[in-house]
């Protein structure tokens, strides 16, 4: 297939922009008519896909839609009953079926998604928070000059910065984004590991571009669920927006407890966890130690398969990343998870505090989640309910992620091992939640094209 | 070999339901709402009564014409569909369900044709209606080994019990773990297996599982 019109897609769904500070903007609409004028006003604004060949912008701009933003546009009903289903309801109605229960249920989350209506989602990205101060300040003016929409709450998030230089390590250490993956006509360098194994089950290649965008095939062969008329929704896709808190004291003081407890020291424990030691180096890789050599070559940091470790006795089965992307852990040459993967974007929220500094699990610290994906229940909520919160897929009975389950005190994790003194079978027990959640929704994030039809009010289903 | 495999038996029963214009609700949707009401977990009638590994009960009231190329077809009746993959021997089985939950097959089966008058009480007859319903089961749901009910629930059990006794025991000296170890295997020898459907996850809504 030939390359994908960029210009059409946000920039925020064709790539992660590796700007260090973030700040999202949640708006409730005002009457239609001011609403469509602020869309109107924004869109030149909305960052595209297009290439930065003159370098990194200052800041960028991308704009998403709650179901009930849509309504509020007034779009035609007959296009908004065409949207799936589990994005009208909403994240906060499919709680129970996420397993978004206990602390983590909606009546815990934080005020703006407990009780207001988010109706859209703006996303800042910036070299810097002034940056990201004169983006606010320009839409804020359209704000003010259209009355479209009143600002009900914001969220910064940046990442750490370690000798002046912006990473992507997270709270509790380790370094993330590694596996996000790859699709067909989307213009990125290619990474053995990323995308899908080929029927070789050795070879990577490029997922469907249907599995992020709505308007092309995806990896059944079919156009995935999409509302009416098609330029609706070609080029768009569906974000998933969770803030997930971290409880850093419990997860320290627990990886502090249980090291002493097993046998391959407390480093290997938490690399058992992830999958990944904290600088990122797969263990599957290299079971015994960090190796940068790894981590730092592309074709390394993610190319790898569970077929020879069965056993998990190098990454352990239920390993955080070997449950949310089993690659061929399942068989079939891994052809059983292609259309369950999601692309992640996001940022960590909160101080980052070196492992000597106090820290308390009420310290306001976390991470924003974004995802997107064509189909929110094919690929986000089945991982979430069936790979996060449950673990039959992997043979793990009830056991949730380790990291990202709801535990409520009664989660476990096993590590399996081998013979070696240094790394033997260990059964951690009676989990804590380390990481909770405090809200978010589900977002339409339309194609410049679509963009421009609600703003004129030309979405037209007939 | 239909039916069979090593000691799992796959059933399937088709049984037709009454058409009869004066019932009102009509007698498939009688049977809808009565299955529509059944718990998943472990107060389910097919995890009191012995011997199943999993049970699909469905109302099918006709083949859907799905357009061009298929040919419209139609069935002669609405039929109830039971599937079961079950613990061996099918009379076994079968007098197992009557004399464990005879009230829940007479709510369900009584909306259909040629259902013995004293339902589940009258044993043989029961027997011999379901058998008569009986289709062959070529392929059926292959996520159970060859391992009985009450097999499976105690190897649930026991494992469930070590992951918990290996947790507690983590890094003790090996006289202490043997000692607890002998303790702990005699006591679990003596405890009853588990309820069947009481293994799983606690969910507070009721679906098969997955989301879609």
């Amino acid at each position: 297939m030939s390359k994908l019109n960029a210009t059409d897609i946000q920039g925020f769904v064709l790539r992660g922009y590796n700007l260090p500070v973030g700040r999202y903007l949640f708006l409730r609409l005002g009457s239609a008519k001011k609403a469509r004028d602020l869309v109107r006003r924004l869109l030149n604004q909305i960052t595209t896909g297009q290439r930065w060949d003159g370098g990194k912008p200052q800041s960028t701009l991308n704009i998403g839609f709650t179901f009930r933003g849509l309504q509020r546009l007034e779009l035609p009903l007959a296009s908004l009953v065409t949207f799936p289903v589990e994005f009208q309801q909403g994240m906060r109605q499919r709680a129970e079926l996420l397993g978004d229960t206990g602390v983590n249920a909606p009546g815990n989350w934080d005020s703006i998604w407990r009780e207001e209506n988010v109706d859209v989602w703006l996303g800042i990205n910036g070299q810097t928070v002034e940056a990201l101060d004169v983006c606010q300040a320009s839409v804020q003016s359209v704000l003010d000059e259209t009355g479209g929409a009143s600002l009900l709450g914001s969220q910064n998030a940046a990442a750490e910065i370690i000798n002046g230089k912006p990473t992507t390590s997270e709270h509790f250490g380790f370094t993330d984004g590694f596996g996000n993956p790859e699709y067909l006509g989307v213009e990125r360098s290619s990474q053995p590991g990323q995308g899908k194994l080929s029927d070789d089950g050795k070879t990577w290649i490029p997922l469907a571009t249907g599995e992020l965008l709505l308007g092309y095939a995806d990896e059944a062969g079919e156009l995935p669920v999409a509302p009416v008329p098609h330029l609706l929704a070609a080029n768009g896709t569906f974000m998933v927006y969770r803030k997930l808190h971290q409880n850093l004291a419990t997860f320290r003081a627990w990886l502090d407890h249980q090291s002493k407890l097993y046998g391959g020291g407390k480093e290997k424990l938490a690399a058992k966890l992830i999958g990944r030691w904290r600088d990122g180096t797969p263990i599957e890789l290299s079971p015994e130690k960090p190796d940068p050599t790894i981590t730092q070559d592309p074709n390394q940091s993610t190319n790898f398969t569970y077929g020879a470790d069965a056993a998990g006795t190098r990454c352990p089965i239920g390993a955080h990343i070997r449950r949310v992307h089993p690659r061929d852990a399942f068989g079939f040459n891994g052809r059983l998870i292609d259309r369950r993967r999601i692309t992640r974007r996001g940022l960590p929220y909160g101080h980052f505090a070196s492992e000597d500094q106090p820290v308390a699990d009420t310290d306001d610290r976390g991470v924003i989640f974004m995802a997107l994906n064509a189909s929110l229940s094919r690929q986000f909520e089945f991982v979430q309910q069936q790979w996060v919160q449950y673990g039959n897929d992997s043979h793990l009975g009830n056991d949730k992620d380790v990291l990202m389950g709801s535990h409520g005190g009664h989660g476990r994790f096993v590590i399996q091992g081998d013979a070696t003194p240094t790394n033997p079978p260990f059964v951690c027990s009676r989990l804590p939640d380390f990481v909770e959640l405090r809200g978010g929704d589900y977002f339409f994030l339309p194609s410049i094209t679509a963009l421009g039809m609600i703003a004129l009010g030309l979405v037209d289903p007939r | 070999m239909p039916n069979q495999n090593g000691s799992v038996y796959g059933l399937t029963i088709l049984s037709p339901i009454i058409d009869d214009d004066r019932a009102t609700p009509s007698h498939d949707l009688q049977i809808r709402a009565y299955l529509a009401q059944l718990s998943t977990r472990e107060d389910s009638p097919f995890a009191v009564a012995p011997g199943t590994h999993l049970a699909r009960l469905v109302v099918m009231d006709d083949v859907i014409y799905v357009g061009m190329p298929s040919c419209e077809e139609h069935l002669k009746s609405k039929y109830l569909v039971f599937e079961s993959n079950c613990d061996g021997d099918l009379d076994t089985y079968l007098a197992g369900l009557a004399d464990s939950i005879p009230k829940h097959l007479d709510a369900i089966w009584s909306h259909c044709v040629g259902y013995p008058t004293r339902g589940a009480a009258d044993r043989d007859a029961f027997i011999a209606y379901m058998k008569s319903c009986q289709l062959e089961t070529t392929f059926y749901f292959a996520a159970v080994n060859d391992k009985s009910v009450p097999a499976t629930l105690r190897a649930l059990q026991i494992q469930t019990a070590v992951a918990d006794f290996i947790a507690a025991h983590q890094g003790d000296d090996p006289v202490t773990l043997q000692r607890d170890f002998i303790h702990f295997a005699a006591q679990l020898k003596t405890l009853p297996p588990p309820p069947a459907g009481s293994m799983g996850p606690h969910r507070t809504i009721k679906t098969g599982g997955h989301n879609e």
